[in-house]
C-alpha cells in the first residue's frame, strides 16, 4: 500500500532547511498542510475539548526541536509523534478513556438469511472514475457529512491509514491502539461510508 | 463454506490483503459463486477511491497562516 515516501526526499529536505532558516513561506506551508492531520491524530486520543490545545503545544514543541530534527522519519510522521505524545500525556492527566465501540452499528443481520446468504440482490456501481463521480459536488458533500459523523478514531485511522499512506506499524503508535483495533477501525469507517455513497446512489 | 455474511465482515481484510491464506481462498470461492458479493466487493473498492479522492478533513476552523505567523515570531524570538 505504502508508495508514499517513507523517507524524506529531496524537496522535504529543503523545506526543512528553509524552515530551519526561518522562512516564513515555509512555515506557512507547513502549517497548512499539516493542521489537518495533526486535530485528527488530537481527537483521537484525547477528544474534542483538548484538541486544539494540544495541537498548539505540539507546534511549538516542534519549531523548538527543529533545530534538532534528524530527518530518519518524515517531517509528517515527526509532527504526528509530537502531537501524539503530547494528547497521551494530557490523556493520562485527564483520565480520560475512549471506546472502539463508540458509534458503531454493525450491518444489520435481517439482511441475510440463516444461512449467512444474502435476501436481496447486489447490484454494481457505475463503473466511472471517481475524479468523474465527484465531480458532482453533491456526492462531496455526502462523503464530507457522513465522514464528520464517524466517530474520532475511526477517523483518524481512515485518514491516516488511506489517505495519508502511513504504515500500521506507525498508526499504532501514534494512535496508542493495536493493529487488529486499527483494523477494525478501518472496517467501520469504510463501511459507513459505503453505506452513505450507496444511499445516494439508490436517491440519485 | 463462507457466506455472504463472511464477506461482509472481512471485506476490508481481503482488500488490504490481511488474511491467513485458509481463509482467503475460501471467501475467493465464494466469490467466485456469489455475484452479489462480487458487486459488494467491486462498490467497496470504489468506495476506497472515492475517499482517496475526496480526501474528507477534520472540521476544523484554525486559521492557518495565523498560527503560522504565530510559530514563525516564537521560533524567531527563539533563536536569539
Ligand atoms: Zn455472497
Amino acid at each position: 500500500m505504502n508508495f508514499f515516501s517513507k523517507l524524506t526526499s529531496k524537496n522535504e529536505q529543503k523545506l526543512i532547511q528553509r524552515l530551519i532558516n526561518g522562512d516564513q513561506q515555509a512555515f506557512e506551508q507547513v502549517v497548512s498542510e499539516y493542521q489537518n492531520i495533526m486535530i485528527s491524530v488530537a481527537r483521537a486520543i484525547v477528544g474534542e475539548a483538548f484538541a486544539d490545545e494540544v495541537v498548539q503545544d505540539a507546534w511549538i514543541s516542534a519549531i523548538k526541536a527543529l533545530p534538532k530534527f534528524e530527518g530518519r522519519s518524515s517531517l509528517k510522521t515527526w509532527l504526528l509523534h509530537i502531537v501524539s505524545n503530547g494528547a497521551k500525556s494530557r490523556v493520562r492527566r485527564e483520565n480520560r478513556h475512549s471506546s472502539l465501540d463508540e458509534g458503531w452499528q454493525a450491518i444489520s443481520s435481517d439482511k441475510f438469511d440463516n444461512t449467512g446468504h444474502r435476501y436481496d440482490d447486489v447490484l454494481p456501481w457505475e463503473e466511472a472514475t471517481p475524479e468523474a463521480l465527484l465531480a458532482n459536488d453533491q456526492l462531496q458533500m455526502v462523503i464530507e457529512e457522513s465522514f464528520q459523523q464517524l466517530p474520532a478514531q475511526q477517523r483518524a485511522a481512515l485518514s491516516l491509514y488511506d489517505m495519508e499512506g502511513i504504515e500500521m506499524k506507525e498508526i499504532c503508535n501514534i494512535l496508542d491502539v493495536s493493529a487488529s483495533n486499527v483494523r477494525v477501525l478501518l472496517h467501520r469507517a469504510r463501511t459507513t461510508l459505503h453505506q452513505s455513497i450507496e444511499k445516494y446512489q439508490d436517491n440519485k | 463454506m463462507y457466506q455472504c455474511k463472511d464477506i461482509v465482515d472481512e471485506v476490508n481484510n481481503y482488500i488490504d490483503g490481511e488474511l491467513p491464506l485458509g481463509k482467503r481462498v475460501g471467501l475467493f470461492f465464494h466469490l467466485l459463486i456469489c455475484s452479489c458479493c462480487r458487486n459488494y466487493l467491486q462498490q467497496i473498492r470504489s468506495t476506497l477511491s472515492i475517499i482517496t479522492v475526496s480526501k474528507p478533513k477534520e472540521d476544523d476552523n484554525t486559521d492557518t497562516k495565523l498560527l503560522a505567523e504565530k510559530l514563525h515570531g516564537i521560533y524567531k524570538s527563539h533563536q536569539h
